[in-house]
């Protein structure tokens, strides 16, 4: 049996080169910036899956890919067994795409502000002719309202007339208007105040009991991704470094970047607590370091670190840890 | 007790609007003592930059401040004219901005700057600003400074960048350091890393520091005090420990419950219904009584004033004697 999403040796490359001109007058050669490498993992139906990293590790890249926003430069994305990029299966994939839907950070960027809350719920409805004859379309629109915790009276409402948190109840209330079973968040909660968080969060959770959902949930913040996530993937440069479930992951982090990731975050729990600073930046990604792009940063690096890219074998990408000396 | 540095009282700043005056701060009051970091958390538009501006004397028009009084060591700063107010900035009191870019000129050398600053403030020979500079950046872990100090900010990355304004707010050896979510534009391995510095420095230094962002975990971490802020009022103020782990303020209580931490798991988060009002639309009596889940009949007439309880301050009637004698 496969799994619900499998992602293999998923890559993508920008070309972030200077104009041509530029590139002949400067002798410059082409220019690429490989925003993900190699990437592997499964979400089995369901559960939520969490991608977690700092910026610039390729996170958004992946959701992209996934949900078929960007086409990948290699590798493979299937949902339910569908091949998201091979040509042959165009019409499968026309059939899946209504139940796969993307919510972003901000959601006012994605939602058109002339219309009324009401239209903009109804457009997947619309577009995939899911319901036909208007009331029945707005039924279906103020039972949506009503699960995301709004009210029927909102549909009449312009996107300005709505708090950040409620305008991500409208982007969660017109994923699911098309029968979703799959939901890729982009930082969903990122832009919002804690206390909203908290809301958006239950919300989510409770339509994934409810309806049962499947998640891809992409994060910077390690505790919103240890409270929402079955299991996690740490990415770092492009690459997974570690995958493994939310449980083992926060209990015994075994690559070091995982260790130190979790050292560094800020924690209520750690009132006053004095800390040993992780070293180092993030190195520029379009000239990353040979071998383990973490080495420059990384207490156990060695010779071979430096020469060598460990690959995923057991969740985990480092050397040191397959040579049992983490 | 050590010496008092900042001492704020009453601090009132209002906008003036085409429909009237709109109260942002309304009578806050607190006090910052020499070496001590205040955190001031609330979410956002609870009024937490308004005050760090008002400390500086950066309100701007359509605001003013529009009652009560600042000290800085005892002498009055809120009625200074511009001309002697723009001396206290910058010599007395130090800045630090989310966006290290608008405390750096991008068109001068980190150096220039630097120095510039040093010989506005300070009676350094040229020479000497420079030596002093180069001391500076060593100080805020820049490597190899007698070469970077010759840099353009946009030659360093957004850490980088950020210690530089640390070093600049420092230059004048100020008695006072506001830092304005100094580090939410930064990756969280590097924010551990400039929230040690700053820890640090204030400490050597014995500057106190007004700590101002939405995020707890930088508070728990930095912050000997926190000050939480709701609707342009101080709820409750204390020591760290408490104000997090033990919150007597039904908002506090409720806010920190919201937060998703490392070490815990919960099904659900704690939430708060609601958001908070618009200036337009602060409630009667107890700016937070709408979302209280102990709200009664006083909160909805009186506001309450902050009352001592433990070591900490709390503006909630359920800690006024009257009430809990009943
Ligand atoms: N269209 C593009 N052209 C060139 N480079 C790109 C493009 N999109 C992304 N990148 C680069 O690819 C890398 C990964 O970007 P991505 O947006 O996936 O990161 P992320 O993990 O989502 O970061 P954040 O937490 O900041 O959202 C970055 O270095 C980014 O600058
Ligand atoms: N220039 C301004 N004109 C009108 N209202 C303002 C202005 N600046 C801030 N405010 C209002 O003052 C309140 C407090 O703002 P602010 O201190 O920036 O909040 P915080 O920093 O806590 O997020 C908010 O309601 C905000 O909208
Ligand atoms: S492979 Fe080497 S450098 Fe990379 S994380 Fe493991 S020990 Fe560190
Ligand atoms: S004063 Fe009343 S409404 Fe306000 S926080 Fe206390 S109990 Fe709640
Ligand atoms: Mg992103
Ligand atoms: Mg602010």
């Amino acid at each position: 049996m496969s799994a619900y999403v499998e992602v293999t040796d998923l890559r993508r490359r920008f070309d972030v080169s200077k104009p041509w001109l530029n590139r002949v007058i400067e002798r410059e050669p082409r220019k690429f910036l490989t925003a993900v490498d190699r990437v592997d993992f499964a979400i089995e139906k369901g559960e939520t899956f969490a991608i977690v990293g700092e910026s610039g590790s390729g996170k958004s890249t992946v959701a992209r890919m996934v949900v078929g926003l960007l086409p990948p430069s290699a590798g493979e994305v299937t949902i339910t067994g569908v091949s998201m990029t091979d040509p042959r299966q165009a019409a499968a994939r026309r059939r899946l795409r209504a139940r796969i839907q993307m919510i972003f950070q901000d959601p006012y960027a994605s939602m058109n502000p002339r219309w009324r809350v009401g239209k903009i719920i109804a457009e997947p409805i619309r577009a995939f002719a899911l319901i036909q004859g208007e009331g029945a379309i707005r039924a279906r629109v103020s039972e949506l309202l009503g699960l995301v915790g709004l009210h029927a009276d909102d549909a009449r409402k312009y996107p300005h007339e709505f708090s950040g948190g409620q305008r991500q109840r409208v982007a969660i209330a017109r994923a699911l208007a098309s029968q979703a079973e799959f939901l890729v968040g982009d930082e969903p909660t990122s832009a919002l105040d804690v206390s909203v968080q908290a809301q958006i969060l239950n919300l989510m959770r409770d339509l994934q009991d409810r309806l049962g959902l499947t998640y891809l949930f992409i994060s910077h913040n390690l505790a919103v991704v240890r409270h929402m996530a079955t299991r996690v993937g740490v990415m770092y440069l492009g690459r997974l470094v570690e995958v493994t479930t939310a449980k083992d992951l926060f209990a015994a982090p075994r690559h070091p970047y995982t260790r130190m990731l979790l050292d560094a975050v800020p924690d209520l729990a750690h009132v006053g607590r004095a800390r040993v600073p992780v070293s180092g930046e993030i190195p520029n990604p379009i000239d990353p370091p040979p071998g383990c792009t973490f080495h420059p940063r990384c207490p156990l690096a060695n010779d071979r670190c430096r020469a060598e890219v460990p690959a995923l074998l057991d969740g985990v990408a480092c050397h040191a840890v397959q040579e049992g000396r983490a | 007790m050590t010496e008092k540095i900042l001492s704020v009282r009453d601090l009132t700043v209002a906008f003036d609007t085409r429909r009237g005056p709109l109260t942002a701060i309304d009578r806050v009051s607190f006090d910052i003592h020499r070496g001590e970091i205040l955190g001031v958390v609330g979410e956002s538009g609870a009024g937490k930059s308004v005050t760090g501006s008002a400390v500086i004397g950066l309100i701007d028009r359509p605001g003013r401040i529009a009652g009560g009084e600042i000290h800085l060591r005892g002498e009055r700063i809120d009625n200074l004219s511009p001309e002697a107010m723009r001396r206290v900035r910058g010599r007395r009191i130090g800045m630090i901005f989310q966006d290290p870019l608008t405390s750096l000129d991008p068109l001068f050398r980190v150096g220039d700057q630097l120095v510039e600053t040093l010989r506005t403030h300070t009676d350094l020979s040229a020479k000497a600003a420079r030596t002093r500079a180069i001391d500076l950046l060593a100080e805020v872990g820049i490597p190899a400074p007698e070469r970077r100090i010759d840099g353009y900010p946009h030659e360093f990355s957004g850490g980088m960048r950020q210690r530089v304004v640390i070093a600049l707010a420092l230059a004048a050896e100020p008695e006072l350091i506001i830092a304005d979510e100094p580090t939410t534009a930064l990756d969280v391995s590097v924010q551990a890393q400039i929230i040690t510095l700053l820890k640090r420095l204030c400490r050597e230094h014995g500057t106190a520091v007004m700590l101002v962002t939405h995020d707890m975990g930088v508070i728990a971490e930095a912050a000997d005090r926190v000050a939480v802020m709701y609707a342009g009022r101080v709820a409750e103020i204390g020591p760290v420990a408490s104000v997090i782990t033990k919150p007597h303020h039904p908002y506090a209580a409720g806010l920190m419950g919201a937060i998703p931490t490392l070490s815990q798991e919960a099904d659900r988060l704690s939430q708060i219904p609601g958001a908070m009002p618009r200036l337009t639309a602060i409630p009667q009596g107890c700016a937070f009584n709408p979302r209280c889940p102990k709200v009664f009949a006083r909160c909805r007439v009186e506001r309450p004033e902050p009352i001592p309880v433990e070591a900490s301050r709390v503006a909630c009637h359920l800690y006024d004697a009257a009430e809990r004698a009943v």
